[in-house]
């Protein structure tokens, strides 16, 4: 409660420091509750006991038109998962240079997915939010330089954002708490709409570093046995990591169908590579909409260590210890990833109100490497925007 | 209690066909200055309405302008102009404001305000109920 004093003493000296200038505040909020429905069994931060806080959110816009096409906008969401503590998710200055062009500048969501661009906003879309097996990157945003283009083709209207920055937030990898630092981060989006359907296509690449402990310690560990070419490939240091993201929407009357198909490449790297898809449709009732998605999600490495054989019988050779050590920490590192699972989505949402929602959701999850991990999540959703 | 019960129907009934014979009756009128000299084809209007298409088919820019929510001509306009809910719109409009990618329209309160915002400024596009059209707009099409 203390952060969101912070927040408010913040937006009110944001309101009256442009004592000419118009700031328009605007929000949203999602109240999010969730159990999983089998004893002992996790899924997306839920276990068995309901739990209120993840997934839970509220967020307070502040917009400013400067005049002569600059704007300064502050988005501000606080978290229940993180304890509800205040963060900036967008922080830029906007300047329209026409009005088919607009350059962002600051902290601002990277387009990497189709619904990245209001990620938070669940009033804007089905779900309670989109399909977790797909939306899964460490990172939502960056900061840097964004341009917006839109132009119509004929009877179809054309967008197209570029991006060029950097994010060097401190992110929980591997249950560890280390400052990432992703640049030279540079690509893009184009999305084709017409009446009823949207066509869209992403490709971001970024220098991934990961300062990670215990990548380090085996990358050291290479090194000192002499394994020079293996050791940089466990080290994420400055090693090119590539995202492409193909989505289609139909929103036809009643009839709402949504893929997105996604790859991410992660070479030179101990950290898996990701698969991912879902396919969404749903129907339209008056003020209710039903709907039905199946996602898969599969992460695959190829052995790192392949052309380095285990010793069978060690003995007391340093050497051959040391390497069958770190065989089976690299292999373990890289197992540890292995993903190749299914879920199924069953949900509707019920516009009860002008601002509000209320939406329900099932998800049913099965792990196709272990059947203990299957289980079930249910979760209910009041969302809004002000 | 069943006289009340009875009673309640009956009006509840009544107030459901007023409602319903308002909704169904009111025409839409979409209106601009009379200085205003472009083409505007049935088909375009979705898409100037939901900001997509930002000049007119003469080159001026559209300045949009929409009703304040929850009046029934605002809802009969969405419904058939844009057919979306007025959900559907506010869901729309959401994304843009949310994402930097564009802000929702102007609203005011009345069709009065309409007529005036529209007389004041050759690019605007507005709509009213048909009733409320007098000789100082121009009427695109009635709905």
């Amino acid at each position: 409660m203390r952060n969101m004093h912070k927040t408010l003493i913040f937006l009110s000296v944001f309101m009256t420091s442009h004592t000419q200038a118009e700031v328009s505040l605007n929000g949203f909020a999602s109240i999010v509750g969730g159990v999983t429905t089998y004893s002992d069994k996790n899924l997306n931060g839920y276990d068995d006991s309901i739990d209120f806080a993840q997934g839970s959110l509220f967020a307070l816009q502040a917009v400013s038109e400067l005049g002569e096409g600059l704007g300064v906008t502050a988005q501000i969401v606080s978290r229940g998962e993180d304890g509800w503590k205040p963060n900036f998710e967008w922080a830029y200055i906007s300047y329209d240079a026409t009005d088919n062009l607009r350059f962002l500048m600051g902290r601002q969501r990277a387009p990497f997915y189709m619904y990245s661009d209001f990620l938070d906003v669940s009033y804007a879309y089905t779900w309670i939010t989109p399909p977790q097996g797909v939306y899964d990157l460490l990172i939502d945003t960056f900061d840097g330089v964004g341009a917006l283009y839109s132009t119509n083709i004929g009877e179809f209207d054309a967008s197209v954002q570029f991006l060029y920055g950097r994010n060097d937030d401190e992110l929980t990898v591997f249950g560890e708490d280390i400052d990432v630092d992703f640049n030279d981060m540079i690509g893009g989006s184009v999305t084709i709409s017409r009446d009823w359907l949207t066509l869209r296509a992403g490709y971001i690449q970024a220098k991934l570093n990961i300062p990670h402990s215990q990548i380090n310690q085996l990358a050291e560990g290479w090194q000192q046995l002499g394994f020079t070419d293996l050791a940089q490939d466990i080290y994420v240091i400055d090693d090119i990591g590539t995202f492409v993201e193909l989505g289609f929407k139909i929103d036809h009357n009643n009839l709402i169908v949504v893929g997105e198909f996604t790859q991410l490449t992660l070479d030179d790297m101990p950290l898996a590579d990701e698969e991912s898809y879902y396919l969404m449709a749903g129907w339209r009732f008056d003020d209710v909409l039903v709907h039905f998605t199946y996602g898969s999600d599969e992460n695959t490495k190829d052995d790192l260590t392949s052309m380095v054989n285990f010793f069978p019988n060690p003995g007391t050779d340093a050497f051959q210890q040391g390497v069958n050590a770190f065989k089976a920490g690299t292999q373990g590192l890289i197992n540890q990833q292995k993903e190749k699972q299914g879920y199924i989505i069953i949900g509707a949402r019920w516009d009860f109100h002008d601002s509000a929602a209320l939406k329900f959701e099932y998800t049913d999850f099965s792990d196709d490497l272990n059947g203990l991990n299957d289980t079930g999540l249910f979760r209910t959703a009041l969302v809004t925007v002000f | 209690m069943s006289l009340l019960t009875k009673f309640n129907i009956k009006l509840l009934t009544c107030l459901f066909c007023v409602f319903t014979t308002t909704l169904s009756f009111a025409q839409v009128s979409v209106i601009v200055n009379t200085a205003n000299s472009a083409t505007i084809a049935d088909g375009d209007l979705p898409r100037i309405f939901l900001g997509k298409a930002k000049q007119f088919s003469n080159g001026d820019k559209v300045i949009i302008i929409n009703l304040k929510f929850k009046q029934a001509i605002r809802n009969e306009f969405e419904k058939k102009v844009l057919n979306k809910s007025a959900s559907q719109v506010k869901a729309y409009w959401s994304k843009l404001m949310f994402s930097g990618k564009g802000k929702p329209p102007k609203e005011l309160a009345s069709d009065k305000e309409i007529i005036a915002f529209v007389l004041a400024n050759p690019g605007a596009i507005g709509y009213i109920a048909a009733e409320s059209v007098d000789d100082s707009v121009k009427v695109i099409k009635t709905f």
